[in-house]
């Protein structure tokens, strides 16, 4: 019992707790380009990981990877025990929607929904819309300082979008947030007040990050931070 | 259920207006569907009544070729079906009886008091025999007359079903009376004027007569009463003594159904014309079947553009979608989920597209059958209505075109989902 010092996980699982997300030896090739050359990576429990990199090096590439998005690569991908290779396209559904919260780097909003409605609309398709998740969503939505009316997001400013986006990855209660650049549009205090709102939430449902950032302030209050360059993700300290 | 309408509702948000080409389309297809069939049958119908005989299929009807019962004589041309014309008939093996008809060479008309109206029409007097009668109306009508029964008796008649058409679409229509069925009008009674008529008349005085309506018949000439054949000649001898006796057509009876191809050809080589029932079944399949065919290959390339242009617009509606399907997969969605709730939408909207194209069909060609009823009379004494609803061909045809538009929408569907995700989300 004393060793339970990771909460939330629910399932009495031992502390030293296996990965939530293992990849190892992660080979991504676009036609000539060989984005991703034998990249490992590893995400354990209620862990912060930023990611930065330059520009075009592969960093949204690799989060589809890691998010189950995109399955052309070599390589293995472990998460939450499933070996995605091996994995049905119901297996991948089942564990994006339950396992994992995703922040695009594009938003991905449907623009001609609320941002209510965009939120809830994963629950909606998969026949879990109830009073709870909307109850949940229009909380997070205040605390992203967001209005919860009919206006369509395509009308929305982009840092709106983007908090939109951001508050559609957390009302799923994800175990897994893959979060690329969700703060690039955003002033420095919505920033501040965005990873404030997620230490929060990980402190009350713990759950991982990962996030490419490169805010220096935010990259501070990573766990790990990891660059990638080369094809291949190397250790940096903060 | 309600997650799927609340689904379905988020899902087409903004894009409602996408759907209503395509939905018109198939709209418009099912209604082109339903009134083509129900036209097109209706037309068939009208053609094969029109064509139709009631001559027996061992009977050959011997006319001289290109003759044409006029007002009040035939117009004489070809070979004429004298008596040694009848006799090398009869002497054909194949032949088992001869029943002549003759034309009354003398003017004549039609007078009786229909609806309260005066009705008077110039006829042609064909005088036939009893063969010429079918047998349920011998029992109980008396086939033989001459002039020394008019005192005692009516002259039976038989009248062209022909003439009820232009009496009821002519007469009938333009003094609000009701038209008159081939049922209807027997037993009426009626004047024939024999000797005179509207644009003729002869040295001896006419005489009038009481007549009857005892029957009706398809296979005569417009203008012509059947009476009995002693009758004819004797008005013929009587206003004509000098003229030659020709007959205006001969009933051919064979031995056999199969003897009657040998006696067309015989008959045809004498120059004379000869229809049987076959030969007029023929002729109207041929006729059917070309305006079917017709109507039939018009209708299905209208109908294929129409289903096609609607099952396009269905697939890019879907494509401009595709972005959306990205998202909805990337956050978890499972495709059978999706599929099944499009499926869903697709289908009921296609359903209520084609039910009520189908409706307006109805109406369509409800419309144009009372229009073109009303235009031409003629018709609505031969059919009830040119639109006729068979409710099997109707209702699978409509659930052809839904199938089809579904199952094309379904599939191209299946294959957007199929795309990678990361492909979708790529704007
Ligand atoms: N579908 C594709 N086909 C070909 N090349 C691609 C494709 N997708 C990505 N790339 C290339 O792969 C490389 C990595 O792209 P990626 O989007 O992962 O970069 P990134 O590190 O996220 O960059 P940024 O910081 O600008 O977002 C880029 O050079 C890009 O051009
Ligand atoms: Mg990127």
């Amino acid at each position: 019992m004393f060793l339970s010092a990771s909460a939330n996980t629910g399932r009495g699982e031992s502390p030293v707790s296996k990965p939530l997300i293992h990849a190892s030896s992660i080979v991504k090739v676009f036609d000539e380009l060989k984005v991703l050359n034998k990249a490992s990576f590893t995400l354990n429990e209620g862990e912060f990981v930023a990611v930065t990199g330059k520009s075009g090096v592969g960093k949204s590439t690799l989060l589809g990877i890691l998010g189950t998005l995109d399955p052309a690569f070599t390589g293995e991908l472990t998460i939450n025990g499933v070996s995605t290779p091996k994995a049905s396209s119901m297996e991948l559904a089942e564990l994006r929607r339950e396992f994992m919260g995703f922040i695009f780097q594009d938003f991905h909003l449907l623009p001609n929904l609320s941002a209510l409605d965009n939120i809830l609309l994963p629950a909606v398709f998969s026949g879990t819309d109830s009073l709870e998740v909307r109850k949940d969503a229009a909380a997070i939505l205040s605390r992203l300082d967001l209005r919860n009316d009919n206006t369509p997001t395509r009308f929305l400013s982009r840092g709106e979008r983007q908090r939109v986006a951001s508050a559609r990855a957390l009302v799923n209660n994800p175990k897994v947030l893959l979060a690329d650049e969700p703060t690039a549009s955003l002033d420095e205090d919505s920033e501040e007040n965005l990873f404030d709102l997620l230490d929060a939430l990980r402190k009350e449902r713990g759950f991982a990050i990962i996030a490419v950032l490169h805010s220096k302030r935010i990259l501070s209050r990573a766990d790990r931070i990891l660059e990638l360059k080369g094809g291949v993700l190397h250790e940096k300290h903060a | 259920m309600k997650n799927t309408r609340k689904a379905i509702s988020l899902w087409n948000r903004g894009h409602w207006k996408d759907y209503v080409f395509s939905q018109g389309m198939l709209l418009v297809a099912s209604l082109l569907l339903v009134f083509f069939i129900s036209i097109g049958l209706g037309v068939g119908n009208i053609l094969e009544r029109f064509l139709s005989s009631d001559l027996p299929e061992e009977q050959v009807r011997i006319t001289p070729q290109g003759v044409q019962a006029g007002f009040f004589q035939t117009e004489r041309g070809g070979t004429e079906i004298t008596a040694d014309v009848m006799d090398s008939l009869t002497a054909l093996p194949q032949v088992e009886r001869i029943d002549p008809q003759v034309y009354a060479h003398v003017p004549a008309y039609l007078r009786g008091l229909l609806g309260g109206r005066n009705y008077y029409t110039d006829i042609t007097l064909e005088g036939v025999s009893t063969a010429f009668v079918p047998d349920s109306m011998l029992e109980y009508i008396d086939w033989n007359y001459t002039l020394s029964d008019s005192a005692e008796k009516p002259l039976p008649i038989i009248l062209s079903e022909n003439l009820l058409i232009l009496y009821n679409a002519g007469f009938a229509e333009s003094n609000g009376l009701m038209g008159l069925t081939p049922e209807g009008v027997i037993g009426l009674e009626v004047q024939v004027n024999v000797g005179s008529s509207s644009i003729a008349s002869l040295q001896a005085p006419p005489i009038n007569l009481r007549a009857e309506i005892v029957g009706t018949s398809r296979s005569m000439a417009l203008f012509a009463l059947a009476v009995p054949i002693e009758f004819v000649e004797e008005v013929n001898n009587l206003y004509l003594p000098d003229d030659k006796h020709t007959y205006s057509a001969l009933m051919v009876t064979a031995l056999e159904a199969e003897d009657v191809p040998a006696i067309v050809r015989y008959a045809e080589s004498m120059g004379l014309a000869a229809e049987t029932r076959r030969g007029i079944a023929q002729k109207a399949e041929v006729l059917v079947g070309v305006v079917t065919a017709a109507l039939g290959a018009l209708a299905a390339a209208i109908l294929f553009s129409a289903v096609a242009s609607a099952i396009h617009t269905l697939v890019a509606d879907l494509k401009n979608r595709s972005y959306a399907l990205g998202v909805l997969v990337a956050l978890g969605t499972k495709r059978e989920r999706l599929v099944y709730i499009f499926a869903f939408q697709i289908f009921f909207m296609s359903l209520i597209s084609t039910v009520f194209g189908g409706l307006l069909g109805c109406a369509l060609s409800f419309l144009v059958s009372s229009t073109l009823l009303n235009l031409l009379p003629v018709l609505k004494y031969a059919v009830e209505s040119l639109a006729v609803f068979p409710v099997g061909w109707l209702a699978s045809g409509l659930g052809l075109v839904l199938a089809v538009s579904t199952i094309s929408a379904w599939f191209f569907f299946r294959k957007i989902l199929s795309t990678p995700v990361t492909e979708l989300l790529r704007r």
